[in-house]
């Protein structure tokens, strides 16, 4: 017999943030990299980045820390995230541990 | 179980062919939803008898929960208190939990996107430990009593569902942890020889809960010592370890879950809460070289880094963060719970 349930989820905020869409086309594009604080995020992120810029004719623009007083376990400020959007097409970002 | 459209998008009602157990654990693990173990059907009614235990309107947000950017309404959360086991009578315990998890102190987002197996744990105090039926004595952590079981589960799925903190794209948590399954414990008051936890940080409120993200519980025992200073050095070396996140980030939190039996000892010796901290804070020690040969970044305070390196140095910056209640039944065993580190905790008023 059919019967209604509740959705456990529950409704999103008003202005949540949704993951963009990836970039289609890559050559030619406009690198940055967001160093995320780890230990050594901004060495290996950044050899990444000029890796596929080598290999895709792009640019790596800008390599960037998440603003004053952040680290791992703080977020990204507005700001930053700002100017990276205006900046370049692809962020590569997140290394683990 | 068959393909269910949405029915009432406000509500989040959907149209399932069988509420049955098996029926209802396929159509959740299918969704992605769950913890893996079977669920509580909430139906429409189930909810709306948890909600007869709330007070305010339903759908009103007590907390916005990251990563997901989720609204915990009152319904959202009993919603997942009904799917949880939780007695509708818990509801108010499970509310002031999440609404806890909402404060930015906690620091949420960290704690959901750190490789750390961090867990909240909710420590519940006062009138509604009895009241409710929460086991705050022999085996306070352990399985047995639905109230602890469940209310620690459905805060575990409100942060599965409501936060999206399933492991991989919410909860990066390299290996996790058993309390990410259920982590609810009770203060043992009738048992401790201080005032309740809650009233000794301002909560002056017959029941209250409190949030700490850490780890599991780490036991220390201690058998035969009848001073406290002997007892709390078992303490004070199973928190000297590099292995915590507290040995490198110095504003981090320890809560010491005292059993009664080295409570009473403390109380014999005329030794107040702020006194085991403080004997703590000065014994759980090690040298500055040592952390400093163990890390390569310290987040710790400025009067640590300027220490040289013979100092004995704190496990966390000053006494104020070493926090002690009392739980557990006969016997002499007790637990430190270090904390993720870049959070703090909550105690809060229980209010549906």
């Amino acid at each position: 017999m059919a019967t209604l349930i509740h959705r456990p989820d529950g409704p999103l905020a008003e202005g949540a943030v949704q993951l963009s869409s990836t970039t289609p086309v890559l050559s030619g594009g406009r690198i940055g990299v967001l160093d995320n604080g780890k230990p050594n995020a901004r060495l290996l992120l950044t050899r990444a980045a000029e890796g596929l810029a080598g290999r895709i004719g792009g640019h790596l623009i800008t390599v960037t820390g998440k603003g004053a007083g952040a680290n791992a376990a703080t977020a990204c400020s507005s700001q930053v995230l700002e100017t990276l959007s205006k900046e370049v097409e692809l962020v590569l970002t997140g290394s683990a541990d | 179980m068959g393909d269910n459209a949405a029915v009432d998008d406000y509500q989040g009602l959907v149209e399932v062919a069988d509420q049955g157990p098996e029926g209802l654990y396929e159509y959740f693990s299918e969704r992605g939803w769950g913890d893996g173990l079977p669920l509580v059907a909430p139906t429409h009614d189930r909810v709306e008898e948890s909600l007869s235990h709330a007070d305010g309107d339903p759908d009103e947000p007590v907390a916005i929960l990251s990563p997901r950017d989720g609204v915990a309404t009152r319904r959202a959360v009993a919603v997942n208190a009904v799917l949880a086991g939780c007695r509708p009578e818990y509801l108010p315990v499970v509310l002031t939990a999440v609404r806890a998890l909402g404060h930015q102190q906690i620091n949420l987002r960290g704690v959901n996107a750190t490789t750390h197996p961090v867990a909240p744990l909710s420590i519940v105090h006062g009138e509604v430990v009895d009241a409710l039926g929460f086991n705050a004595g022999l085996g306070a952590f352990g399985p047995g009593t639905r109230a602890n079981a469940t209310v620690g589960r459905a805060v575990r799925l409100v942060l599965l569902h409501v936060a999206g903190a399933r492991p991989g794209p919410g909860d990066a948590s390299t290996q996790g942890q058993p309390s990410k399954y259920t982590y609810c414990v009770a203060e043992n008051s009738a048992e401790s020889p201080w005032e309740p936890y809650h009233r000794s940080v301002g909560v002056e409120a017959p029941s209250a809960v409190t949030v700490h993200c850490g780890e599991n519980p780490h036991n220390f025992h201690d058998m035969e010592s009848d001073r406290i200073e002997r007892i709390l050095d078992k303490a004070a070396s199973a928190m000297a370890t590099f292995g915590v996140n507290n040995a490198c980030i110095s504003g981090g939190e320890w809560f010491i879950g005292l059993c009664p039996e080295h409570a009473a000892v403390a109380d014999v010796d005329g030794w107040g809460r702020a006194d085991v901290a403080a004997y703590l804070f000065e014994h759980a020690r090690r040298p500055a070289s040592e952390f400093r040969a163990q890390f390569d970044r310290l987040a710790w305070a400025d009067w640590m880094r300027a220490a040289d390196d013979e100092t004995l140095l704190p496990m966390t910056q000053e006494p104020g963060n070493i926090r002690v209640f009392v739980t557990g039944g006969p016997g002499k065993h007790s637990c430190v719970i270090p904390s993720w580190g870049m959070t703090r905790s909550v105690t809060l008023p229980v209010a549906g």
